[in-house]
């Protein structure tokens, strides 16, 4: 079955022709075959001259039997990969998390072996190497494994390690570096990651000159200037391999929040599917009180916010899911929170025959069995009463689903997976969810999972669903990007067990087919630099003999793109240049006069609206009824109409209302301050864009169009929205394009109807406006002096203003030129494109400089400051101290320990203290630690606000609040706890946090102990030396410390 | 300079003195008071201290376990010792002696001393786990070297094979280095027993052939960001081992491996690599730069026994003015230079400090 499905996917690309082999061209790059399903691609380094033999001697050439053999047939794109690996020749592999990425690193691995070659294989996450050395471990004997937890044989000639430590092992210098032919980077996609990601380029810069790479990425749109950059830096030619085929495909469904079914949006070829689209949109049942939620940014989802008696939709999910057998099935939520809340609401769901239920018990238990029976009964609360409690204190307090409260979910099928949970819970997950992968019994059918699930093993389900599809991050809520959404759903269908995999996405907001087309068939996040510079980095590049901080920046992916970028700017910048230049205008000199003049006018124009309009002069005025001035929509969006009158047209104000702003508390405000919106009702022309997507625009009375309310702002919001006829339910808002305001007030009101909602009542309206304007041509208007009382200096001053700058107009002669308008445009247009040259050019000298050349210069001289090196970058006592330090902000602990602050005080304390270094999620009401702790966290905070400060002196960008207060003195108090030698759970009383985070953190800690024991040795304090070995003897035991089970 | 034995005429003692007098009298204002020696007491201005090397606690009093100049970072007070054995620290830049080869294992003669006590010092040196040897014998610095000029170098086979090491090529070893061969290494971790581990980053460690080692004593090697130093203009390679010793020989092709920009890189490509140099297999050294060669290394013989700090800055000035003088190689051992010698450094010493005075007056000026 297997292989059957695999030779018909192989079918396209037997059929194309024989590739042809490659044609050099002059920069190096060549196209060498295109299939259906791949596409191979070379990146030379410059001035490199392919040789027949290459240099890199592999002893592949002699041998032509293939160093592994694989008992299926390998894909278009996995050949092609392997035939680059057999000569010797670095590759990029860009494929879909489940395509089968792993089967050139296994290749890769095995010729190295069988060349007697080191090979290096990184990824970035603990869990996923502790889960490669297991299987590389059933494959191959000889491999290592070295994580900051573990170290299991070093020695071994293929090493699984994380990046940061075969980073470590770069600039410490290890025998490993000078051995290794090959190194493996798995997940090299990651390099975009903000925080982590420039750890990656620095190993890959500093990585041996004369190794060879294999690269596994997702999808990634730019992988062939990742490759130049590694020909570039490497000085090696970098094979390209993409593809962006699933062994199965896709088909994205939507579920609307409170509708019944699922609606298929695109099919498996691809098409997306407008009508069953707006129709799944049409099934979303209003959430009665959701806008206000939504506005006061907090966004309960309909999935979540569910009512006890009746079924959730994620209930009627899963049921409808399991009835149509789509299952084993992955529900991805944004938070962990939401995670565990879902899966408790599965309470009456059981999914599994009772002999599977012995099965899991038993699987379950034999891995608790190496934890020690106290932290078995791990929180003692049975999953009921957690359940009811939760209700209580839903917003308040974390739930936690644990040990002996897992089980009884696990039991009926149903999994929770996100980085809270025990590691080794999560890893029994893990195992139960890959058994069904194995057995035709699955043992776990829905789990619920973090986004983290997404990344790293393969783990596909049938089916994926999203609960939601805005995600938080860290500051409002955003659609999920298309690359989120690729890698996520790419766990969706099982290669070779399943047809098609299935995405279903819980759809509880309206969103635009645009939207919904970008998220679900736009392209991958494009694999950009993150690089940043960070002390320790500085440090050990300057100790090296041959390090060089410079070096590392002029070879770096960041410099690399943005140099890249330069011929582009230059071209652009020129076509502009020409443009500009072609564009030959008559009298341009005064017509410019002309020109700023104008400017100046409109600007007046605005300022005095501002002030007629700002909320204390007006809302008096703003009855229902009254008839208004308000400019019309522009039809030329492009260049702003140049005549002193504006296009205007009148409509009746039906009410006003305040602007609610989400993050401001309302009542503080003073009601002249708040944002007010007026409704108006007016006529306007309602069409179709070519999306699809309605759009307005208001015309003059007399044109034919609907009368609409349209809602207008009236001091500083700039964005007209309109409101969908029937203002009283207004459900759809349209943002539109530009700005539109109120012109002037008329003196003259209407009487308002009672009922708006028939048409015919909202046509004769318009029409007394028209009867009206017709008796009076001018609309009688409000005279802000007299009739508005605004007696504001800057407001006659402006007038003055205007009456002068009028004369003057009349004056220029240029005015009376029959075609002023167009010229106007014309000047405009070129006035813009002047504009846009200089900003090019300005980005363009920008980038010609070194990146980073400023704030490398700037941290030096922090460095130097603090005494860290010396002026002729000799790395002192206290940067040899930092040096050490990686797990931890090398500076203010470095500062604290030469204070002396971690001498005298017990062993328990300084434990506590330095977990403030390793935590840094926030917690909402964390208990404030005791008082002696208290009084060590502000001597913390007060190195780390010296440390900020010095650094903000040296013109490094740091703001010295935050930098202080991301140390977190939340666990402090279970750390010290834990130090004292306190159980696990009793711990987990005193604090808030997920018993994962918890754990991660005290790992971390570990690892700062490690370093700053080794730093204790560079300054010769023996006492401190043997205090720091004390704190890890007293923290590393039990569940904490509990080994992987992959291990 | 104790042991300074050079037979000086009358005018020549005083001129020597004059340039010593004037050198302490620039140097010794510092730091006077902060000398320690053994068994001082160290004074302690705050609490919390930190107790750095070269200290101890005796009954609540900070005492100096060695003589030197007390240091004080923040807290941690430590001494810093004026003449002593070398003591290693991560990646110092040594050079060694293989004294011995047993048991797949070379025995190093790096020179160190941990607290007087002899360690076996195990180092881990071309992937080959080395022993290092330590000598608390103090040998004689400044006995003279013959130049050796032996077969070419042969590490670059070894450092490019990108396999792992096997039992052949632990047997081959030997091969590669036999007693009394001279190697350069860096220093990568001291262990808990106070053994070293020694490593090559890249290929410009290794083997040092077609050259002259000089002894000194380890504290006039300053740590400098750079400890190898080609000498363009004689065709040679300096390095400056942090152990004390120091090494002047040919230049050899630097077979660095760091990437600095395009254009070198291109030139590396089309210099070939060092399995080209094997062939290009040059076993003669021209007589100019053994001369140079020499010349150097009485230069430094010459500083070193004036105690003065061996930088490259100096040791360029000195062979600049043996040259100027017209001296030959075996003149510049004579007493008449080393009075020179230290005539010259006093001046440069007394401008420099001018020179600071300057800049600080300027700073001052500037900060007011």
């Amino acid at each position: 079955m297997n292989s059957l499905k695999r030779k018909s996917i192989e079918e396209p690309s037997g059929s194309t022709p024989p590739q042809k082999h490659q044609s050099e061209n002059s920069n190096g790059a060549v196209l060498v075959e295109k299939t259906v399903t791949c596409l191979h691609d070379v990146s030379y380094p410059p001035g490199y001259e392919p040789t027949s033999t290459t240099t890199t001697a592999t002893g592949a050439q002699d041998e032509s039997k293939p160093a592994k053999e694989f008992p299926f047939t390998l894909d278009p794109f996995q050949s092609e990969a392997i035939k680059c690996l057999d000569n010797g020749e670095s590759v990029m592999v860009s494929a879909h998390t489940s395509a089968g990425k792993t089967v050139v690193a296994l290749y890769a691995i095995a010729m190295s072996l069988r060349n007697k070659q080191r090979v290096i294989y990184t990824s970035p996450i603990k869990a996923l190497s502790n889960q490669k050395y297991r299987e590389f471990k059933e494959e191959f004997s000889d491999v290592g494994l070295m994580t900051g937890d573990v170290t299991i044989d070093p020695n071994a000639s293929c090493l699984v390690m994380t990046t940061e430590i075969w980073r470590s092992m770069q600039y410490k210098g290890s025998e490993v570096t000078r051995e290794v032919a090959w190194v493996i980077f798995d997940e090299v996609h990651y390099m975009r990651d903000r925080e982590r990601g420039v750890v990656w380029e620095e190993s890959i810069v500093m990585a041996p000159k004369n190794s060879q790479f294999v690269f596994l990425s997702a999808t990634v749109p730019n992988a062939k200037e990742f490759a130049d950059w590694v020909a570039k830096v490497h000085q090696q030619p970098c094979h390209i391999v993409y593809t962006d085929y699933r062994p199965t495909p896709l088909q994205h469904y939507i579920f609307p929040a409170g509708g019944h079914g699922l609606y298929l949006v695109v099919d498996e070829k691809g098409k997306f599917r407008e009508d069953s689209f707006h129709k799944a949109l049409n099934a979303l049942v209003p959430t009665g009180e959701g806008d206000k939620k939504r506005e006061n940014g907090k966004r309960h989802k309909g999935s979540v916010s569910g009512k006890v008696g009746e079924e959730s939709d994620i209930f009627k999910m899963v049921k409808m899911i399991i009835q149509r057998q789509y299952d084993p099935v992955i529900i991805f939520s944004f938070s962990k929170r939401d995670c565990e809340f879902l899966a408790m609401q599965m309470a009456k769901m059981d999914l599994t025959e009772d002999d599977e239920k012995v099965n899991i018990e038993t699987i379950y238990w034999s891995a608790m069995d190496m934890l020690s029976d106290d932290d078995k009964k791990l929180p003692q609360a049975s999953r009921h009463s957690s359940y009811s409690k939760l209700h209580a204190f839903l917003c308040f307090c974390l739930l936690a689903l644990n040990v002996s409260n897992m089980l009884p979910l696990l039991k009926r099928g149903i999994g929770v997976h996100h980085s809270g949970l025990l590691p080794i819970l999560k890893e029994v997950i893990e195992i139960l969810f890959q058994e069904g992968l194995i057995k035709v019994r699955r043992k776990l059918f829905c789990l619920f999972a973090t986004e983290t699930f997404s990344i790293g093993l393969n783990m596909p389900a049938k089916t994926v669903v999203f609960t939601n599809v805005r995600k938080f991050d860290g500051d409002k809520f955003r659609w999920i990007s298309s690359g989120e959404y690729i890698q996520m759903s790419g766990r969706a269908g099982r290669r070779g067990i399943d047809e098609r995999g299935i995405c279903i996405l819980m759809v509880d907001d309206k969103m635009e087919p645009s939207t919904a087309k970008m998220m679900l068939k736009g392209s991958a996040d494009s694999l950009n630099s993150a690089f940043h510079l960070s002390y320790n980095m500085l440090l050990n590049q300057i100790r090296c003999e041959e390090g060089n901080p410079e070096n590392l920046l002029r070879n770096s992916f960041y410099q690399f793109q943005v140099d890249h970028a330069i011929p582009d700017l230059e071209k652009q910048a020129k076509v502009l240049e020409e443009e500009r230049n072609s564009m030959i205008i008559e009298e341009e000199d005064s017509l410019n006069s002309y020109y700023n003049l104008l400017l100046q006018y409109k600007s007046l124009k605005k300022d005095i609206r501002e002030i007629v309009f700002s909320a204390k002069y007006c809302l008096p005025f703003l009855q229902p009824g009254r008839f208004v001035c308000i400019e019309c929509t522009r039809t030329d969006e492009k260049s702003p109409s140049f005549s002193t009158e504006d296009q205007v047209t009148w409509g009746v104000v039906i009410e006003f209302e305040r602007v609610k702003s989400a993050n401001e508390d309302d009542e503080s405000r003073k009601p002249e301050d708040a944002n007010y919106m007026v409704n108006i009702l007016t006529r306007c022309l309602v069409g179709k864009d070519g999306v699809g997507k309605k759009t307005f625009k208001i015309i003059p009375l007399k044109e034919p169009g609907e009368p609409i309310v349209v809602s207008v702002p009236i001091s500083q919001a700039i964005y007209l929205i309109f409101f969908f006829c029937l203002y009283a339910f207004a459900a759809l808002f349209i943002f539109a394009k530009f700005p539109i305001s109120i012109v002037r007030l008329s003196s003259a009101r209407l009487p308002m109807p009672k009922d708006l909602l028939p048409l015919q009542t909202r046509e004769n309206m318009l029409k007394s406006t028209s009867e009206f304007l017709a008796r009076n041509s001018s609309g009688l208007p409000l005279d802000p002096e007299a009739n508005m009382g605004i007696r504001s200096s800057s407001y006659q001053k402006a007038i003055r203003r205007i009456e002068a700058l009028e004369s003057l107009f009349d004056k220029h002669d240029i005015a009376k030129s029959p075609l002023i308008e167009q010229k106007l445009k014309v000047l405009h247009m070129k006035h813009e494109l002047t504009a846009k040259i200089k900003s090019i050019k300005k980005q363009m000298r920008s980038s010609t400089e070194l990146a980073f050349k400023d704030e490398l210069k700037a941290r030096k001289r922090v460095l130097r400051r603090l005494g860290y090196v010396t002026s002729d970058d000799v790395v002192e006592l206290k940067g040899k101290v930092a040096c050490e330090i990686s797990s931890a902000d090398e500076l203010t602990l470095t500062e604290l320990m030469f204070n002396g602050v971690l001498k005298d005080i017990k062993v328990e304390e300084m434990v506590s203290v330095l977990s403030c270094f390793v935590w840094q999620e926030k917690l909402q009401d964390a208990a404030k630690p005791r008082e002696e702790l208290e009084l060590l966290f502000t001597q913390l905070q007060d190195t780390a606000r010296r440390v900020a400060k010095v650094q903000s002196e040296c013109k490094v960008q740091i703001d010295v609040e935050s930098f202080v207060s991301s140390f977190r003195p939340d666990i402090m108090e279970a750390v010290y706890a834990w130090a004292k030698g306190s159980k696990f759970y009793e711990i987990m009383e005193i604090t808030q946090v997920f018993e994962g985070s918890l754990i991660r953190a005290i790992r971390r800690l570990e690892e700062v102990l490690q370093q700053l024991i080794l730093a204790a040795k560079a300054i010769g304090e023996a006492e401190l030396e043997a205090k720091f070995e004390d704190a890890v003897s007293k923290i590393k035991r039990d569940i904490v410390f509990a080994a992987s089970l992959y291990l | 300079m104790r042991n300074l034995q050079l037979s000086l005429n009358q005018t020549q003692k005083i001129r020597l003195q004059t340039a010593l007098e004037k050198l302490e009298s620039l140097s010794s204002k510092s730091n006077s008071n902060s000398c320690v020696t053994v068994a001082d007491s160290i004074p302690i201005y705050e609490d919390g201290i930190l107790k750095g090397h070269g200290t101890s606690d005796r009954k609540g009093e900070l005492v100096a376990t060695v003589c030197g100049v007390v240091e004080r970072i923040n807290k941690l007070i430590y001494v810093r010792t004026l003449r002593s054995r070398y003591k290693p620290e991560t990646g110092d830049i040594v050079i060694g002696r293989v004294i011995e080869d047993y048991d797949h294992t070379m025995v190093f003669q790096i020179y160190f001393m941990d607290l007087a006590v002899s360690v076996e010092a195990k180092a881990s040196f071309l992937r080959k786990k080395t022993h290092m040897c330590t000598h608390t014998a103090k040998e004689n610095l400044c006995s003279s070297f013959k130049i050796e000029l032996i077969a070419p170098p042969l590490t670059g086979a070894v450092h490019q094979s990108l396999r792992r090491r096997t039992a052949v090529d632990e047997l081959n070893m030997r091969s590669i280095f036999t007693e009394n061969d001279l190697v350069c290494a860096e220093v990568r971790s001291s262990q808990n027993d106070g053994s070293l581990q020694l490593q090559a980053r890249s290929q410009k460690y290794g083997k040092l052939e077609k050259g002259q080692l000089l002894m000194i004593d380890p504290y006039l090697v300053k740590r400098r960001k750079q400890h190898f130093h080609h000498l363009e203009q004689y065709g040679i390679d300096l390095i400056l081992g942090c152990n004390g010793f120091v090494w002047v020989g040919e230049h050899v092709e630097a077979r660095d491996t760091i990437v600095v920009n395009d254009s070198e890189q291109l030139a590396k490509k089309s210099g070939g690599t060092s399995m080209d140099l094997d062939e290009q297999v040059e076993n003669h050294t021209p007589p100019e730069t053994r001369q140079n060669i020499c010349r150097i290394a009485n230069a430094i013989r010459v500083l070193s026994a004036l105690g003065f700090n061996v930088i490259l800055e100096v040791i360029m000035e000195t062979v600049k003015l043996s040259n100027t003088m017209n001296l030959d190689i075996h003149e510049m051992l004579g007493s008449e230079f080393y009075v020179l010698v230290a005539e010259k450094e006093a001046e440069r010493r007394s401008s420099l400090s001018q020179k600071e005075k300057v800049i600080l007056a300027c700073n001052l000026r500037t900060k007011f």
